[in-house]
């Protein structure tokens, strides 16, 4: 073979090096024109958008940072300055702590902070991937987590089923972040390494768990002995306010809404009839009015439903009136979730002889969340964003609080300022909450796509 | 099963969140408050001049003195007040199923809210009239010009009404255009989209003073209804009205007797005249009927000024966060000075 | 063995079997939870009842026939200061139903074009209408509603500058409303309204029939022109010869502003772009997901069955997206119902507006009230629900 092409090496054919593409096909050129012009349908398009963008752009630009005003101490200057021309943003930043805390008192914001730093780090195991039993941690910080948090933002007197919670929620916080350490150093997981350094290990598998228990116990207890003395001063929920306030009532609004929701749509699947009928009734009757009016009805009705003696607190109502909607739509989107798990999957679990619950939460459930991530972030957006109406019956949400500057003498009259900031804040709160929610949808469901 | 669990829920969540129980049906609104230790004021959603908040989240305005002026009278500190502030939409049923001791925000005195909403309005604390603003170009000089106009006006409030009443008393077919928010409103009277707004003159003044060039607004010359404010309780619950009715008439009794926050200690201690000796309770025992401690009436003045300094300071045109509402010759000032300002005698 | 070991356990605990046994607990439960929900309601009933007598508040449906006394800007049934609350309730009914019936219809027409450019291949117009998506989707629909009223619809000229839309005289936009012609039916239009409803009917027998004979023949018949032209053209004959019965009332400029002819205010218009515009976008997700969703098989499928491409459109692709299209579609117009509430924001006289603000306000009736509104709210959503479970049972895939 070599010989072969030694000797016919001087008559070997050698191609011309090819031409380089046309000028237009290649480069920037060339993008430009298979993208954007590539018929005249397409570039009068082009066109057309490229308008829209600039009006658009340049007017917010000229409006939001040519002509703006960064420092004045009332409205009056900034008028003087540009009059209308011009954003006046020394009236939200001047107001920004408002916006955040609402009327929390500054000496005590470090509670909110220290509040959402901690949900934020107990969160915080799900996006590291060597952690186990995430589940569990996710659990904890839902269902433990908001006493402590409650009470870090509500302070008071602690009774003593609150004082117990808080010591639970303080453990296994401290038992989380244990497990998530042991993790990332060795792999292993902090149940083993109790196991074994209690000489445990060569006991049989359902003793194991003792000394774990034992360990948490005795965690409690000092805690509970260490929190005795301590108390925070009572702050009014009249004082919460601002983003704090839109973030409470949104975030137990979903943290409520995903286990009532996946409740109320078993309960109108299943085969009871009255089960069936009263959560068909529940969620049709929410789903089917404006949040408007059920915030109205937990406004000016739920205090003549309960008994003289308790005067509930404004923020509660809401919350329940949010609570109660957001789960007539969650057990929908389960529902729909549910709907799409073929019916093979009920029948080979019922065939393997598993129970109801034992069908759903180890058969079903899992492959139907997994569907329903993007409507169920969706959901959320759709909550967080409906919170803004709260501010109707006077709770002093971002919204109410980015409208409550314009009626200050100092800034009397500024709101679109403010309205704008608002719509930023939530614009960047959503999309990332929807980008992740993509991202979700991607990695979880990279077994799921068909090819 | 789930609606129990939401139930449930509901429930739980009320007990830790904090409730207030324990306040039985048979007892006095005075004895609840002293038992919370705190007076919970009902305000609006902040309105100029009224009840306003600062950059710390503090209330401060005329209606929000006469809250801390109760607060004072009970428990000889001004800050004892819960502000409730609360959407007009929502006021009355606040106030009437218990959420709120005293309603103290820019709510007029009318036959049908007096007796069929369960509620009981005590005195005046201020006199307001609705009028209408107009462009200074448009020419207007009178509101009977208004033949055919769009006039821009707030919902759930009188003024909505007496616009109506107006319009049909004088023929001008007006089209209301109605906003649930003031700065909403403004910014279409601002623009044209409406040929007037109409509102309590007390805030039409505030108004103005939103817009680029105030002086390009008038405020014209007529006052088309009769807009009496006041605190409002809950019916039936007479000691309870008498205390908010006279700590009223104590601020203003205070000013025409020439008693204010810098004096008020001197006064009681050294009192000018048998009166005013009853009524810082130096003699005699007045305060018995009301429930409050004898020198109830030291401690409002001493804590928030009498009638006339709270004008001044949120109303006038001489404190720092006055909205500019001049006293003089107006409904507001005392009645020796031709006002209507009066107070029933302290005997 | 086993037989022997089955019959002792069973004889043995019959009330373990009666615990376990599935029918029994299901209905211990639903006796449960039927007690425990009927004790509820009657907790809360006695308690309000109790509460509203101990406030001195007045229940009752009577406050209805009272006089409302305020006015309201914008009805399309006659009404006066001077109606009753009920009559205010029935103008907030209309006027709900108008806007939320409009922005239905524009929202799905919007919805279904924005969802096709959404696929298109030109780089920057996918862009565009990806990030006009992502953008409408992340913000409160509220402040979305301020935006259009206070930044496009206030700043329109004064009425002595009216813009002209189409340059003819006869639609004129200012930042009072927009104005148009209003038709004004003369004697005998009556006439031509019957033969319209008529020909309709008429058109669709024809289609039947077309169905039934080519099913049965194979031979075409051009149902689809047949029917356009008996719609258009009886009601058309009807009307000339009955003497173009028909006039038009041209807004014309009279002191403030335009008497005569229609018009809607400017809040109508700012919460219709915002509604349109909001659902838009919902729409077009809901459109592009159920074009996707159609597997590309189909079309070769038909393909190789010899149909041209705009009849696998029709035939094939279309009927399959819709079934993935309509359930979210109908819940979104559920949705659009629900939201058109919001317009309170910039004072359009919905029925939330003027009749659980303003008459709420007025009469102090809190609980009547807003059950009232609740009713109504909920009688739309289960009538559209309603017929979107009955359009899902005739689409759905059967299943053994």
């Amino acid at each position: 073979m070599a010989n072969l092409d030694a000797s016919s090496s001087d008559v070997t054919f050698k191609p011309k090096p090819s031409l380089p593409p046309p000028p237009n096909t290649v480069g920037a050129i060339g993008w430009i024109r298979k993208n954007l012009f590539s018929s005249p349908l397409n570039a009068f398009l082009t066109i057309l958008s490229l308008y829209v963008i600039w009006v658009l752009v340049s007017n917010v630009f000229e409006w939001a940072i040519l002509n703006a005003v960064w420092e004045a101490e009332t409205r009056r200057e900034c008028l003087d300055k540009v009059g209308l021309a011009g954003a006046c943003w020394a009236g939200v930043t001047h107001w920004m702590k408002n916006f955040i805390y609402g009327r929390y008192p500054d000496a005590e914001v470090w509670r909110i902070n220290l509040g959402f730093g901690i949900l934020i780090l107990w969160m915080a195991p799900f996006w590291f991937p060597r952690v186990t039993g995430k589940i569990a941690i996710g659990a904890s910080a839902i269902l433990i987590s908001p006493f402590l948090l409650g009470y870090l933002f509500a302070g008071g007197e602690k009774g003593l089923f609150l004082q117990l919670m808080i010591s639970i929620a303080i453990t296994a916080f401290i038992f989380s972040w244990l497990h998530v350490l042991v993790c990332l150093s060795s792999g292993s997981t902090l149940r083993n390494v109790i196991v074994s350094a209690t000489g445990f290990a060569a006991k049989p598998d359902n003793v194991q768990k003792y000394p774990v228990i034992a360990l948490f116990v005795v965690l409690a207890v000092v805690v509970f002995a260490l929190q005795g003395g301590w108390q925070l001063e009572e702050q009014n929920t009249n004082l919460w306010g601002g983003l704090f306030v839109t973030l409470v009532i949104s975030g137990i609004g979903i943290a409520v809404s995903l286990p009532a929701g996946i409740v109320l749509a078993l309960g109108r699947r299943s085969k009871m009839p009255i089960i069936r009928v009263f959560c068909v009734a529940f969620i049709e009757l929410f789903r089917s009015v404006p949040l408007i009016t059920v915030l109205f009805m937990a406004v000016t009705m739920v205090p003549l439903f309960l008994p003289e003696a308790i005067n509930p607190v404004k923020i509660v109502q809401a919350i329940i009136a949010v609570c109660i909607f957001s789960s007539a739509y969650m057990a929908e989107t389960v529902r729909g979730g549910l709907q799409a798990i073929p019916k093979g999957q009920y029948e080979a679990a019922q065939a393997l002889g598993l129970s109801y619950w034992k069908m759903m939460t180890l058969i079903v459930m899992p492959q139907a969340l997994k569907l329903m991530i993007p409507n169920i972030v969706g959901s959320f957006i759709g909550l967080l964003k409906d919170t803004t109406l709260v501010s109707i019956v006077g709770l002093y949400d971002l919204l109410l609080m980015l409208k409550a500057v314009s009626q200050n003498p100092q800034w009397n009259g500024i709101h679109t300022e403010p309205l704008f900031f608002g719509a930023v804040l939530y614009f960047v709160l959503c999309f990332i909450m929807s980008k992740y929610s993509q991202h979700l949808e991607r990695t979880l469901g990279a077994g799921q796509v068909r090819k | 099963m789930k609606k129990l669990s939401l139930l449930g829920l509901g429930l739980g969540m009320l007990a830790s969140l904090g409730v207030t129980a324990g306040e039985a049906a048979a007892q006095s609104t005075l004895d609840i408050v002293k038992q919370r230790g705190v007076l919970r004021c009902q305000v609006g959603t902040p309105a100029p001049g009224f009840y306003q908040l600062d950059e710390q989240g503090n209330w401060y305005g005329s209606d929000v003195a006469i809250c801390r002026a109760i607060a004072a009278a009970i428990f000889d500190d001004p800050s004892k007040v819960e502000f409730q502030s609360v959407t007009s939409a929502v006021r009355f049923t606040a106030m009437a199923n218990g959420e709120s001791d005293v309603l103290s925000r820019t709510t007029t005195w009318t036959l049908f809210r007096d007796t069929q909403l369960g509620l009981d309005f005590t005195t005046v604390n201020f006199y307001d009239g609705q009028g209408f603003m107009v462009p200074k170009d448009t020419g207007i000089k009178s509101s009977l010009e208004l033949k055919g106009a769009t006039v821009c006006v707030l919902t759930g409030t009188t003024t909505e009404l007496n616009l109506t009443d107006y319009s049909r008393t004088n023929n001008l077919d007006i089209q209301p255009v109605v906003f649930e928010d003031s700065n909403v409103r403004d910014d279409t009277f601002a623009k044209g989209g409406c040929d007037a707004i109409t509102n309590d003159k007390s805030s039409l003044a505030s108004t103005r003073a939103k817009f680029p060039n105030p002086g390009d607004y008038v405020v014209l010359p007529e006052t088309i209804s009769k807009e009496p404010l006041g605190p409002v309780v809950r019916q039936n619950d007479s000691q309870w009205m008498d205390i908010v009715k006279w700590t009223v008439f104590a601020l203003v009794q205070a000013e025409e007797m020439g008693i204010d926050s810098s004096n008020v200690e001197a006064m009681a201690a050294n009192p000018a005249n048998p009166e005013m000796a009853r009524m810082l309770g130096v003699e005699g025992d007045l305060n018995k009927g009301l429930g409050l401690e004898k020198d109830w009436v030291v401690r409002i003045i001493k804590h928030v000024g009498n009638y006339g300094e709270i004008y001044d300071e949120y109303m006038g045109e001489k404190g720092k966060f006055a909205i500019g509402i001049p006293r003089e010759g107006s409904p507001n000032a005392l009645w020796t000075k031709g006002g209507l300002m009066y107070s029933p005698p302290f005997r | 063995m086993a037989v022997v070991d089955r019959g002792a356990s069973g004889q043995g605990s019959s009330l373990s079997e009666i615990v376990n046994d599935e029918r029994y607990r299901s209905v211990f439960y639903q006796i449960l939870v039927f007690a425990v929900v009927m004790w509820a309601g009657w907790y809360l009933f006695t308690n309000t009842a109790h509460n509203l007598e101990a406030r001195g508040m007045s229940a009752g449906f009577g406050f209805l026939n009272s006089t409302a006394g305020f006015s309201i800007s914008f009805s399309i049934i006659p009404y006066e200061a001077g109606d009753s609350y009920l009559w205010v309730y029935l103008v907030g009914i209309t006027n709900t139903l108008l806007l939320s019936f409009i922005s239905i219809i524009a929202a799905t027409i919007l919805g279904f074009f924005i969802g096709v450019l959404r696929l298109s291949k030109n780089w920057l117009v996918a862009q565009l209408a990806s990030w006009y998506v992502e953008i409408l989707r992340n913000t409160p629909l509220l402040l979305q509603i301020l935006f259009w009223y206070l930044a496009v619809f206030a700043i329109l000229p004064r009425p002595k500058q009216s813009f002209d839309v189409l340059g003819l005289g006869l639609f004129e936009l200012n930042n009072r409303g927009f104005y148009f012609p209003a038709p004004v039916p003369g004697e005998f239009f009556g006439a031509t309204m019957l033969t319209l409803l008529a020909a309709v009917i008429a058109a669709y027998a024809v289609a039947v029939w077309a169905k039934k004979r080519q099913n049965a023949t194979g031979e075409r018949f051009p149902a689809f022109w047949t029917g356009i032209g008996i719609i258009i053209g009886a009601p058309l004959l009807v009307f000339l010869a009955t003497g173009s019965p028909l006039e038009w009332d041209i807004p014309e400029l009279k002191g403030f502003n335009f008497q005569g002819g229609g018009s809607v205010p400017p809040a109508f218009c700012a919460v219709f772009i915002a509604l349109v515009i909001y659902h838009a976008c919902y729409i077009a997700e809901m459109v592009r997901a159920g074009i996707l969703s159609v597997s590309h098989g189909q079309t070769e499928a038909s393909y190789s069955l010899g149909l041209k491409p705009g009849l696998t459109l029709r035939l094939v692709i279309i009927p399959q997206a819709m079934r993935a299209i309509v359930p979210p579609l109908i819940s979104n117009w559920m949705n659009v119902v629900k939201n058109s509430s919001l317009a309170i924001a910039v004072g359009f006289p919905d029925l939330v507006a003027v009749f659980m603000q303003t008459s709420l306000n007025q009469s102090g009736h809190a609980i009547e009230i807003v059950a009232m509104v609740m009713l109504f709210y909920m009688t739309v959503s289960l009538s559209i629900s309603g017929a979107l479970n009955y359009y899902n049972k005739l689409v759905q895939l059967k299943e053994r």
